[in-house]
């Protein structure tokens, strides 16, 4: 008794099940190949990034997939002839001034137009927004011209002039959305206990919205990493960037992908990781704050 | 928001610097390309402007076939890698939307082709293309057998695709975020009358999801069409604006005017009727992120 009674309610419910159940397991697996399909489509293009700049040359300019891995790319890249190490320090030299002038600036103006009202405001912020919409080629003409006349071609400085302006609207525009979404009374409360508006500045609104000076940080630095048009026409012999760098090395023989792919390593590593630290804000960050 | 105590010197102390900065680096590039703009000057014949021409400039560019040239190559590259992006961004929302420990690793992943620079997705693709080794056009080869011999970026029309393509692998992912993030606050009784009205899967994502995303779907295209009229990098990196001049987009084409053939009054000018077009967007754009704050 006590075991036949189980299985005659049971077999009704199983029976009923059934169908239902596979139905929604192949929905399952529906679902999961096509998500494993997105991964795959985001994923691919870089994982061959990644692994050619791990194959031989002679592998990499065959039909066959699989071939034994080498370190020698990043050996000519580090030390060999197509060193970029100079390069990669160019980089990191230009993309880091920028944002450490540009940011404090930043936060400091996002400051005024978030709590001071004064006539002129919303007009000075749209034409700082505006600015941003100006084709590269406009700015990059005069400009040519100018550091040619002064002798700031080819300095580091060059880009880092015109980089400001591709970075400080944008982290203008941002910061001034945390300032916005901060309680004013904090800061009111900072004035009353004796601060002036500078001490309230460092000392009470920059820690509280660090987070939003992080995002502009980082996605104006990968601005300026990957910025490609304007370290093209206003850099010369001394100031290669390692975006130009990958261009150059088109020898006599063709391009040379194994060592595009490791010089592009090189490239996307470091931009992968500080992404990933603002994963939070990404959305906002890329928006400009529209889409939160 | 008005705090109290506020004596007028602090503010224009903290915005003068960044003022100056962005104003210097665009006032003055602006002023002097638009001098430039009603000038003869070509660099490799005099150190200056030879003379003021008045509009010759700008008339020039409605008859240079060359110009229009990049003009319809760069709105055929615009219509066809908003589209795209849209769209796979819009599918791959709906296949990542729901919450599920393999969605959300897999949405960790979107990030990443943000990180890969413009360039490099250009040398990227066009290294998976190449004949003979490709990856891209391996598969291709073996998947339909006519296209075994195609040689994908010496075709006009599919170098301009392929070139879209590396943009949309790009674009479309991020643009997938945007849109889970849009899906996600969607209240869920909205769902649930649509279901007791019995509608579909389908009838929801067409008659529920896409009208409530829509603000964000405008914002995206407006940002996408901004981007994508201005494409330069992976031009250079992939084709150089060939199959003869079947990619060089307006960009690359002021590019080559100015940098290549040194005619720099006339560049200018180009860059001048080039932001008049990107202006109207820019300020279709504002519009929406003043109007979404508020």
């Amino acid at each position: 008794m006590a075991t036949t009674t189980p299985t005659t309610i049971n077999r009704p419910r199983t029976q009923g099940a059934r169908p239902i159940r596979w139905r929604a397991v192949a929905g399952q697996i529906w679902e999961v190949f096509w998500a494993l399909l997105t991964l795959f489509f985001v994923i691919f293009p870089i994982f061959m990034l990644v692994y050619t700049s791990f194959r031989q040359p002679l592998d990499v300019y065959s039909d066959r997939f699989f071939s034994p891995l080498t370190l020698e790319n990043f050996r000519t890249i580090f030390f060999g002839e197509f060193a970029v190490v100079r390069e990669f320090f160019t980089s990191l030299f230009i993309a880091s001034v920028t944002v450490a002038i540009g940011i404090p600036f930043a936060v400091m103006a996002a400051y005024v137009f978030s709590r001071y009202r004064f006539r002129g405001a919303q007009t000075l912020l749209v034409a700082v927004l505006t600015t941003q919409f100006i084709p590269a080629l406009m700015i990059a003409l005069p400009f040519y011209n100018l550091f040619r006349d002064t002798g700031i071609y080819d300095t580091p400085w060059a880009l880092i002039i015109v980089y400001l302006s591709l970075a400080l609207p944008y982290s203008i525009w941002m910061m001034r959305g945390f300032i916005d979404s901060l309680p004013i009374e904090i800061e009111e409360a900072a004035v009353v206990d004796g601060c002036n508006e500078y001490q309230v500045l460092v000392y009470v609104t920059f820690p509280l919205v660090l987070p939003g000076i992080i995002t502009s940080l980082v996605f104006s630095f990968i601005l300026c990493w990957n910025e490609f048009t304007y370290a093209l026409l206003l850099a010369g012999q001394d100031t290669i960037t390692l975006q130009i760098a990958m261009t150059r090395t088109i020898g006599i023989q063709g391009i040379s992908w194994e060592l595009i792919s490791a010089i592009g390593m090189l490239v996307m590593i470091p931009m992968f990781v500080l992404s990933f630290t603002i994963r939070k804000y990404f959305i906002e960050g890329l928006t400009m704050g529209a889409v939160k | 928001m008005q705090s109290p105590r506020r004596h007028g010197l602090a503010r224009y102390v903290l915005l003068a610097p960044a003022l100056i900065l962005v104003f210097a680096t665009t006032v003055y590039p602006m002023a002097n390309a638009f001098w430039l703009s009603f000038q003869q000057w070509q660099l490799t014949k005099s150190k200056a402007p030879v003379g003021f021409v008045g509009l010759d400039n700008y008339l020039r560019a409605f008859d240079d076939r060359f110009f229009i040239n990049s003009v319809v190559v760069t709105v055929e590259y615009t219509v066809l890698s908003v589209v795209l992006t849209l769209v796979l961004g819009l599918g791959m929302a709906v296949t990542l939307q729901k919450r599920s420990f393999i969605n959300t690793i897999i949405r960790t992943f979107l990030i990443f082709p943000f990180a890969v620079s413009p360039a490099l997705k250009g040398y990227s693709f066009r290294f998976m293309l190449q004949p003979d080794y490709g990856i891209i056009q391996l598969t291709l080869g073996r998947l339909f057998p006519p296209l075994a011999d195609m040689v994908w970026l010496s075709d006009p029309w599919w170098a301009m695709f392929w070139i879209s393509i590396s943009e949309v692998w790009g674009w479309a992912p991020l643009y997938a975020l945007m849109f889970i993030g849009a899906m996600g606050s969607i209240p869920t009784d909205v769902f649930d009358a649509a279901k007791v009205d019995g509608a579909n899967n389908w009838q929801m994502f067409w008659r529920v999801t896409l009208p409530m995303i829509k603000p964000v779907i405008i914002i995206a295209t407006l940002l996408k069409i901004i981007g994508s009229l201005r494409i330069f990098d992976q031009v250079v990196t992939m084709t150089g604006g060939g199959p003869g001049r079947a990619t060089q987009s307006i960009n690359y084409y002021i590019y080559q005017t100015g940098f290549r053939f040194t005619n720099m009054g006339y560049s200018a000018a180009l860059a001048y009727l080039f932001l008049v077009v990107l202006a109207v967007l820019a300020y279709m754009y504002i519009a929406r992120l003043y109007r979404q704050e508020n």
